[in-house]
């Protein structure tokens, strides 16, 4: 393998769904009208919650499942009949599968014995793949002697090793500790930028999913909820599943009141403006508002603006303290970032909550 | 591509080598099991006028054949009940007594030796003992005439020949429940007896109805020993089938008993996969609660368990010790002159019978292996149409009375189209059809441990799914590979209720020829060559025991005792 940029290849996804059928409960669909479409060079990350589909739908695309309707392309060639073994892909798994029985360069160069390649290549792609991931010298030891770190590394040169045109990640770093965790996306994210392959990686970690994505496709219950950057479903979220998933928020009710150049919306009892209206929705129309904690402000009680609430428990988390507020019948979060001056509120205390604008965003029912 | 796919039926039409395997193992199913049993029914029922279930009647009319019938019953139970009673004392007091090492070995070696013995062993010990000329009943009782035959000597030599296999079922059993139920039940205040009756006993349960079906259906089969114990007034189903098939040259009448062995064989099969199946408490979560033997075990009831366990151990290695001082001596309860004269003779006029025995064994010995680990493979890892139904009829030869498999073997292979009758090819066939279940099932056991991701890693790589078997799935499950490599040899060594209907002038067997002996009153060769087996199963046993000790260092392997276990 050269580790030179190779020309990355689109993955487009229409219509795929996937089903079973269930003894009592009918007809189950695991994946429902995924439509997805995968830049060359991306990395794009479904993101969900346990049984959202997203494990099925990256399967689907490695070709260890068939999906029951729709079709998969990878580059221009559709695959959806295909076997894994006739994708040309890289697929890292969960639990990283190192054969236990072959030694680490055994398991590096399977994938190029499989294609027959001259021992000589054999040799060389693996030694320069091992380099790549940091274990040179590691070539004969046996798998039982890595530590899950090394275990890791392994698993990504196997799976690059033989220039995949795209890559698959299952959840490659949910059995490492929190911070070999970090050290290996960051790891992850560089080879593949450098190697510039179309990858496609499944994570429930919404933190790791922001930290390495380009783009990030949530799944709710077998769907996409929405694809967005990472900025982008933080600060507008089109669906109070994504902004719950991601992040975390205050979601209350309101009216619009006003659509076009000056959108506002009537919440709590108080009018506010906000940067946009979502779209389609009239005036009138009931609509989700959705403010993330550490952009509500708290201010001391009769301070000329704001919502009045008061303060029910105070949790001091070191980077922040987070508080909980009740105002107008709701408990909303607020979370202040640690600076030295900024004034300190106990349970009971009145307080005044404001919504600094722009900082509001709203979400169509 | 179109838009709906039928995902059960894609991978068989998408992998040719799969098919090809699996169409492949159904011929091989269908010639070797499926159609023996048919033959076995055509010459059953169909006569000059069609099929009719009037010579069955007959059969079942003839008092004779409803007695040998309601004698094998009988036997089964006794043997069932006795057996397993005797086994669960000896898990029990293994698991639980705090034995020293010595007593241990003791134990061990008394469960293991009926095991790896060819059958008539403990009859010809029994025999030596209780017989006419016995050396407890003439010699040291000075009973003249002892009549040993009957059923209370095939029971008992039953009993003792079939209770380590209780034994094995039920020690993993009972060494797995937590003790920390126990101890809750404890700290409850129950006393230690009321612990075992209420906790210990409830959870062993279905092991020991496990043990039970076991033990009854090796009684069932048990051709052997009541050839040689039963004598006139105990006739069992399966010495008449062969008396009725060797002495009156009648093949129906032998097939139509031992159709009649074939309906309590089936329900206790039935019983054991259907019923029993899924009902174990014990689970495994590796999860090791520290163990307080000493707490649940009273003094008293220690004593007594080892006790008990010491007389049984003690006779059963007094049995062998007998037997191999008969092979040592002129003749046994005449002329105790030492000679090796019996082992003289089984190195001379029986090298044919071991050279058969061990050409057939290399022969059956691979192939049975990779017959085990095909079918584990496919019936645990693929999804195809009539999975289920290739596992089922697959155990058909095992779970069936060997009496039943040859009969059926005979009948089937004797003319045209398969004439395989004098063969060494049929009785290859009959032991890999009759024995690789074991290792089926080890596969199958050994598979569910491996993670499925691996073979789908391979894939991932650009294998095919005849590279992912051959260089990852078959390294994996090598051991289980070796586990039916020795059953095949130990059973081509030992078994003989469906050989005996299968061997000829140009191929005999080591336990055949151990009958002939019996049968020309030769006991000297008989037991030497009993004591031969004996030595050659237990190097046999101990080479594969290595050989998966190595493999469980690296990955969690077989244990040898799953060769021997029902």
């Amino acid at each position: 393998m050269t580790v030179q940029a190779m020309q990355p290849v689109p993955i487009r996804l229409s219509g795929i769904a996937k089903s079973f059928e269930h003894g009592v409960k009918g007809r189950i669909f695991a994946v429902k009208d995924v439509d997805l479409q995968v830049v060359p060079g991306e990395l794009l990350t479904l993101l969900g919650p346990s049984g959202c589909g997203k494990t099925t739908t990256l399967r689907m695309i490695a070709g260890f499942e068939q999906p029951t309707q729709g079709s998969i392309h990878i580059g221009e060639r559709d695959v959806t009949g295909l076997r894994a073994n006739e994708r040309n892909i890289g697929f890292v798994f969960q639990n990283y599968a190192i054969f236990p029985h072959l030694s680490v360069f055994e398991n590096v160069g399977y994938g190029l014995r499989v294609q027959k390649q001259p021992e000589a290549e054999v040799q060389r792609a693996v030694q320069e793949v091992l380099e790549l991931v940091g274990l040179a010298g590691y070539a004969q030891q046996q798998p039982h002697q890595l530590s899950g770190g090394e275990q890791q590394r392994i698993a990504l040169a196997r799976a690059i090793v033989f220039r995949p045109r795209i890559l698959l990640f299952d959840e490659p770093l949910s059995n490492l500790d929190a911070k070999l965790r970090v050290q290996m996306r960051s790891e992850i994210l560089q080879l593949q930028k450098r190697l510039n392959i179309t990858t496609v990686y499944v994570t429930h970690d919404q933190e790791e999913a922001m930290a390495i994505s380009d783009r990030i496709a949530v799944m709710d219950r077998g769907s996409i909820a929405q694809i967005a950057s990472a900025e982008d479903l933080y600060d507008r979220p089109r669906s109070e599943f994504v902004a719950r998933f991601i992040g975390r928020a205050n979601l209350l009710q309101g009216t619009l009141r006003s659509a076009g150049a000056q959108p506002s919306v009537e919440v709590l009892g108080q009018a506010m403006a906000v940067p946009a209206a979502p779209p389609g929705a009239q005036v009138g129309d009931s609509v989700s508002v959705m403010v993330r904690p550490e952009r509500v402000q708290l201010l001391r009680a009769g301070a000329a603006q704001g919502l009045a609430g008061k303060v029910v428990t105070r949790t001091f988390l070191g980077e922040k303290t987070e508080y909980h507020v009740e105002a107008a019948g709701q408990t909303l979060q607020v979370a202040q970032f640690g600076d030295a001056r900024a004034e300190r509120f106990s349970p009971g205390d009145a307080v005044q909550l404001c919504f600094p604008g722009g900082n509001i965003h709203l979400i169509g029912a | 591509m179109s838009a709906a796919l039928r995902p059960s039926a894609r991978p068989l039409l998408r992998d040719p080598f799969f098919a090809g395997i699996v169409f492949v193992l159904w011929v091989l199913l269908g010639i070797f099991v499926l159609y023996p049993l048919g033959c076995l029914f055509v010459r059953a029922f169909a006569g000059e006028a069609g099929f009719s279930i009037q010579p069955f009647l007959d059969v079942i009319n003839n008092p004779n054949h409803r007695r040998a019938f309601l004698n094998s019953l009988l036997l089964a139970l006794a043997v069932g009940v006795g057996g397993t009673v005797l086994g669960f004392v000896f898990a029990f007091t293994a698991v639980r007594a705090g034995l020293s090492r010595r007593w241990r070995g003791i134990i061990d070696t008394a469960t293991l030796l009926p095991l790896i013995s060819p059958p008539f062993t403990i009859s010809v010990a029994i025999l030596f003992s209780f017989g006419a000329r016995g050396l407890i009943t003439y010699d040291l009782l000075g009973i003249k005439g002892f009549a040993i035959y009957g059923f209370k000597s095939t029971a008992l030599a039953e009993i003792i020949t079939y209770f380590p296999i209780a034994y094995l079922t039920l020690r993993p059993i009972l060494a797995s429940i937590d003790s920390n139920i126990e101890n809750a039940a404890l700290s409850m205040g129950a006393s230690r007896w009321r612990v075992f009756r209420t906790v210990t006993l409830p959870l062993a349960v279905p092991g020991v109805a496990n043990a039970f079906l076991l033990l009854f259906a090796c009684s069932l089969a048990d051709f052997a020993t009541p050839l040689i114990l039963s004598g006139n007034d105990f006739p069992v189903l399966p010495t008449e089938a062969f008396l009725q098939i060797t002495g009156q040259f009648d093949l129906r009448g032998g097939a139509l008993l031992s159709i009649l062995l074939l309906a309590p064989a089936a329900a206790v099969f039935l019983l054991q996969r259907y019923w029993l199946a899924g009902r174990s408490y014990v689970t495994v979560t590796g999860k090791a609660s520290s163990r307080s033997e000493v707490d649940l075990l009273a003094p008293a009831a220690r004593r007594l368990l080892f006790a008990v366990c010491a007389v049984v151990a003690v006779s059963v290695l007094y049995f062998y010790a007998l037997l191999l001082y008969a092979s040592l001596v002129m003749a046994f309860g005449a002329n105790h002159t030492f000679t090796l004269k019996h082992y003289h003779v089984i190195f001379t006029e029986g090298i044919p019978a071991i050279r058969d025995t061990l050409i057939i064994a290399a022969i059956g010995m691979p192939l049975g292996g990779l017959y085990g680990v095909l079918v584990g493979y496919i019936v645990a890892r693929k999804q195809f149409w009539g999975r289920q139904a290739l596992e089922l009829v697959s155990m058909i030869n095992y779970a069936l009375p060997g009496t039943i498999v040859g009969i059926a073997y005979l009948l089937a292979f004797n003319d045209k189209p398969l004439e395989l009758t004098g063969t060494a090819t049929i009785i290859v066939a009959c032991y890999i059809f009759r024995y690789s279940p074991t290792g089926i099932r080890a596969t199958i056991a050994l598979l569910h441990q491996i993670d499925r991701s691996l073979e789908e890693a391979s894939e991932s790589l650009g294998a095919r799914s005849g590279t992912t078997f051959r260089r990852i799935t078959l390294p994996l499950i090598l051991p289980a590979f070796f586990t039916g490599l020795g059953v095949v040899f130990i059973r081509s060594m030992t078994a003989i209720s469906a050989t005996i209907f299968l061997i000829s002038i140009s191929w005999t067997l080591v336990t055949v020829r151990i009958l002939e002996n019996m049968t020309e009153l030769s006991l000297g060769p008989a037991a030497a060559f009993s004591v031969f087996v004996v030595v050659v199963v237990y190097v046999a046993l101990w080479l594969i025991g290595r050989l998966l000790a190595r493999f469980r260092a690296a990955e969690g392997g077989g244990r040898v005792e799953s060769i021997l276990g029902g």
